[in-house]
């Protein structure tokens, strides 16, 4: 379940977004601060994924609601908004940690290499009999205490497992999980292929599980 | 081995939660990915495990924007209005 | 058109957790949902695929509307539950315990016999029918290939078809059990 469907706040009509370009258009200072609220965050968190200091990750947020305030006229909708800001954010800085000549390579989209989602030795293996299958099961999280899930040592676990996934990883997770855009605005702003925003959201969700599995497991 | 398989194991179920949450595996794997669900208590609750992690992914709230960097950007929507 | 239906205790679907109507001095209230591959339409299972999606309740269901059969269930348009089987509560246990016979007779007269697959049989037992008739024929299987697993599952199915009392839709027969 994606989080556009959880939270309403996520995802806007048509019209909704209609109505919000008119008010930036004319100058409503209240639209343009309740945007920015909104997916300040998220762009701070995909910026990141492209140059190397948060310090710079703000100057590119900065950067990109300028770009934003500059082309909001010329807005066709032919787009989502989000999807919108979104790709001037990420050509910001794209062409930004290019520039500032990351110490590590760029990371890109790519998926060439394997991730299992969980280590083969909590598999059996032919010698075991029925190989594949669990050596131990996974622990069953309906029997956790209620609102274990939802607590701030919890919310605190995955957010600093996802501060510690590979970049890709975190901007997909981020922008589908966190800020609830769907998969094809993601493909769209981050010119991925569908094939491999599925692969990156799959292993970034596994890395959280498997964080949050060894937090309740001690 | 046969050209559709007869079953999954537990190792290929977890590489397919994912796609499966999302809806996006073909007709014969989702056939497959189910009939496994309902003998495997494990993989039940894996499945388990994987939604509610999205879940709690999905309750992150967005942080604030800080103070000083929502100011620049108020003073450029000014800036911009004027112009 | 006859065909079953698991559901769960509380009855509700096993992979949506929609509640259905139940039966009462007639049959449930008939539920629409178009079919839409895997993502929408009743699922529902004839005799000769029980054994793989064996659960806690049985029903009787009638179909219709858009039916689509495919390789080991059915998905219709419309449904509506006729009546539960209640002969499958009591029959659960003992049908696991066939399946985990049939696996320990498999395993073991294998040549070399497959210790480490016997072995892992009677600790899954208390996880139920579904996971016992899996192991049975997983292991015949592995014993004599993909045609042994098939053959294990008809009989399994079988075996059921015959306590079961099944209205319609019989597997075809498999011959007398050995």
């Amino acid at each position: 379940m994606t989080r556009a469907q959880a939270h309403p706040r996520a995802s806007s009509t048509a019209s909704d977004e209609a109505q919000l370009v008119a008010r930036l258009r004319a100058g409503d200072e209240q639209a343009f601060e309740a945007l920015v609220e909104e997916y300040y965050a998220t762009m701070l968190s995909v910026a990141r994924g492209y140059v190397r200091s948060r310090a710079l990750a703000e100057e590119v947020v900065q950067d990109a609601w300028l770009g934003v305030l500059k082309g909001i006229d010329r807005f066709e909708g032919r787009s989502s908004l989000k999807t919108w800001i979104m790709r001037i954010l990420v050509n910001i800085a794209m062409t930004r940690g290019v520039r500032e000549a990351r110490s590590q390579p760029f990371s890109s989209f790519a998926v060439d290499d394997d991730e299992p989602a969980v280590d083969a030795d909590r598999f059996r293996d032919a010698g075991d009999g029925f190989p594949g299958h669990w050596r131990a099961y996974p622990r069953d999280w309906s029997t956790l205490p209620d609102g274990a899930l939802l607590g701030r040592e919890t919310l605190g676990v995955v957010m600093q497992a996802i501060e510690q996934l590979p970049d890709a990883q975190r901007v997909v997770i981020t922008m589908r999980d966190v800020a609830g855009c769907q998969a094809d605005e993601v493909c769209e702003a981050l010119d991925v292929s569908e094939g491999n925003q599925r692969v990156l959201l799959h292993r970034a969700r596994s890395r959280v599980r498997a964080a949050l599995e060894r937090h309740f497991d001690g | 081995m046969a050209d559709s398989a007869e079953h999954i194991s537990c190792q290929e179920v977890v590489e397919l939660v994912s796609d499966y949450l999302e809806r996006s595996l073909p007709p014969d794997e989702t056939t497959l990915f189910e009939q496994h669900l309902n003998f495997c208590d494990g993989c039940d609750w894996y499945v388990e495990q994987l939604k509610r992690t999205v879940e709690t992914v999905g309750e992150i709230r967005e942080e604030h924007v800080p103070a000083e960097a929502k100011e620049r950007l108020v003073r450029a929507f000014r800036d911009w209005k004027r112009s | 058109m006859i065909a079953y239906k698991f559901l769960r205790d509380d009855t509700t679907s096993v992979f949506t957790g929609f509640a259905w109507p139940l039966p009462g001095d007639g049959p449930g209230s008939w539920v629409e949902a178009p079919v839409e591959q895997c993502r929408s339409g009743i699922h529902a299972c004839r005799a000769a695929d029980l054994p793989l999606w064996a659960g806690r309740r049985l029903y009787e269901i009638e179909l219709s509307g858009e039916i689509v059969e495919q390789q080991t269930k059915v998905v219709a348009s419309r449904g509506r539950l006729l009546r539960r089987l209640e002969a499958w509560d009591a029959l659960r246990d003992e049908y696991t315990r066939m399946c985990a016979e049939r696996s320990h007779e498999l395993a073991l007269g294998a040549s070399p016999p497959l210790t480490e697959w016997d072995a892992a049989v009677e600790p899954s037992v208390r996880e139920g029918p579904a996971l016992l008739g899996f192991v049975a024929a997983r292991i015949a299987e592995e014993i004599s290939g993909v045609d042994a697993y098939h053959a294990e599952r008809a009989r399994q199915a079988d075996w059921l078809a015959e306590r079961l009392d099944l209205r319609q839709n019989r597997p075809p027969g498999q011959g007398a059990p050995a």
